[in-house]
């Protein structure tokens, strides 16, 4: 299946609004991230990131949303047309990680959450950004 | 074919096609995309109204047809967003005409657009130096001005924002007078903060004036360094830590502020890049000037020139507010048939002030000065009648001009000066009493 990095961060994030809603934290946690590396991974596409002849990234940028805060910015900057579409210095995914999915549900609560939500909700906001600019 | 000139046309007919719906559509945002794309951008509410989906419905079907190219596919021609007053804001943009509360957006590639208008500041008078080609002895102009306005006993600040082909500042000091650094310098050091360590080592003071004082800030110091390097740099805008930005026009703006609370100038004369260019805009419009001097000679590429712009600022609805700070120059008039060239001249400026920036006054109308801004063609307060700088062989080269100028002969300057002298210190004056 070819990778849709735009789409699969709305459906991930709305997924995780849902769980959000429910107080289902763990499940949401995981998702905010997944979207917030779904939506960088398309920005970064925008912004000249290459790509393997399957659509993916090359194997430096296939790394997940703790990881990819830095990295966007290493593709935003050098790029005068991405002065608009800065996340901010603090990265907010530094205490998420994929592999804490196989952890227990008492590990999360919404105090851990939010500040991922906020990141997500970053990383959208910009995509549609860049949306409207007409990069995507 | 359908090309970038003809999308707001296009997009006004299919809008015309279903104005019984713009109550409920509205506001609309015409959004042309960095491509020139164009698409719609509504409200989100309207998401779960059927009947507005239904009318975005074909309003996409046939912006899809028409625009071709410069469109989307009919379902992805509406974007939904909640807050359309900020969303407007992230670009320029000017209300599509003869709608309502339809604006059309247009993203640009560049900062600068030329209708993003500063209002000028209070008291201290911003007088910007523009022109349409180069080698039209602008930055001579505004050197001679400089030490016109400083022998009447004023403060004159001045900046060498011709940034591309800098010069100005070799006119004004000699070389053992240049400061260490210039504006290129600190717009590049205040990307990492350095801007105000900098700022007292890029101002000069001229040894041409008498009476009053000459700063001068040049576009590089005493030694320009790494040039190109620092050029490439010059128009990025900074970033703070918690993702604002300021563009580098604001950047500019804070500079002059700067400058202006530290040497406390009666005026400040900029010397903006010539052309249809990125820094010229800045400084016509984003530095609060007070008055924008255009330079003009008689001929073809001058005039189209102007006419492209005045037609840009019509259209962008800014036309009052820009119109009342232009004055024309009439750069370098020949002593050969002088009168002649003069009057032709006169005549280019008035009839592209007339067709694009004067009122138009209904006939039969009396053209009271309350009602309409319209100028006779023979009416020297209009800003369409220049005010003339003669040529001459003394002033044609900036290189001998300190040495020309410290060893002034008043006579012959204001034979070639005179008259543009006295508009200058007119708008001194005026901005002056404003205080």
């Amino acid at each position: 299946m070819k990778a849709d990095f735009h789409d699969a961060c709305l459906r991930h994030l709305e997924d995780a609004e849902v769980l959000y809603e429910n107080q289902r934290w763990a499940n949401a946690d995981h998702l905010f991230g997944i979207a917030a590396e779904c939506g960088m991974k398309r920005l970064m596409i925008a912004l000249g990131m290459p790509l393997d002849s399957n659509d993916t990234p090359h194997k430096k940028d296939k790394v997940h949303a703790n990881e990819l805060w830095i990295r966007y910015e290493s593709y935003r900057s050098g790029n005068p047309q991405a002065g608009c579409y800065a996340l901010w210095a603090a990265d907010p995914f530094q205490d998420w990680d994929v592999y804490q999915r196989y952890g227990h549900r008492t590990h999360f609560n919404q105090q851990r959450v939010d500040p991922h939500r906020n990141g997500a909700q970053a990383v959208r906001a910009i995509l549609k950004r860049a949306e409207r600019d007409g990069l995507l | 074919m359908t090309i970038l000139d003809e999308t707001v046309s296009k997009v006004a007919e299919s809008l015309e096609q279903q104005r019984a719906d713009l109550a409920i559509l509205a506001p609309i945002l015409v959004n042309r995309d960095l491509n020139g794309r164009v698409r719609l951008i509504v409200r989100e509410e309207l998401r779960d109204n059927p009947q507005a989906r239904e009318s975005l419905g074909v309003l996409s079907q046939a912006l899809s047809l028409s625009l071709e190219r410069h469109g989307f596919p009919a379902e992805r021609m509406v974007l939904f967003e909640t807050d359309l007053g900020a969303i407007r804001n992230e670009a320029p943009h000017f209300r599509l005409e003869g709608f309502e509360d339809v604006w059309v957006l247009d993203r640009l590639a560049t900062e600068s657009d030329w209708s993003r208008l500063i209002p000028p500041g209070h008291g201290v008078s911003r007088i910007v130096f523009f022109s349409i080609k180069g080698g039209v002895g602008r930055s001579t102009s505004l050197a001679a001005a400089a030490w016109a306005l400083a022998e009447a006993g004023k403060r004159v600040l001045v900046l060498d924002m011709d940034l591309e082909s800098p010069g100005l500042s070799s006119s004004l000091l000699p070389e053992d007078r240049r400061p260490r650094f210039g504006l290129t310098d600190w717009l590049v050091e205040d990307l990492v903060d350095n801007g105000v360590e900098l700022i007292g080592d890029m101002i000069a003071t001229s040894d041409l004036s008498h009476n009053g004082e000459i700063y001068v800030v040049p576009a590089y110091g005493s030694d320009p360094g790494e040039y190109i390097a620092k050029l490439g740099r010059v128009w990025m805008p900074k970033m703070g830590a918690d993702g604002t930005r300021e563009p580098w026009a604001k950047r500019l703006q804070r500079l002059l502020t700067g400058l202006e609370n530290r040497l406390q100038p009666d005026v400040i004369l900029i010397d903006s890049r010539s052309g249809i260019d990125d820094v010229a805009s800045t400084c016509v419009t984003d530095l609060g000037a007070s008055a924008i001097l255009l330079f003009a000679l008689e001929d073809e590429q001058t005039w189209s020139g102007y006419r492209i712009l005045f037609r840009h600022w019509h259209r962008t609805g800014v036309v009052r507010e820009i119109r009342e700070r232009l004055q024309v120059v009439g750069a370098m008039i020949p002593d050969v048939d002088g009168k002649e060239y003069f009057a032709d001249l006169r005549e280019s400026s008035w009839s592209a002030f007339s067709d694009e920036l004067y009122d138009e006054v209904p006939p039969g109308c009396p053209a009271t000065e309350t009602e309409y801004w319209n100028f006779d063609q023979m009416d020297e307060s209009g800003p369409h009648y220049p005010w003339p700088i003669h040529w001459h062989r003394g002033f044609a080269a900036m290189r001998s001009l300190h040495q020309r100028m410290s060893q002034i002969d008043s006579g012959q300057i204001n034979q070639v000066f005179g008259d543009f002298f006295t508009g200058i210190e007119m708008l001194a004056q005026r901005d002056g009493d404003d205080e």
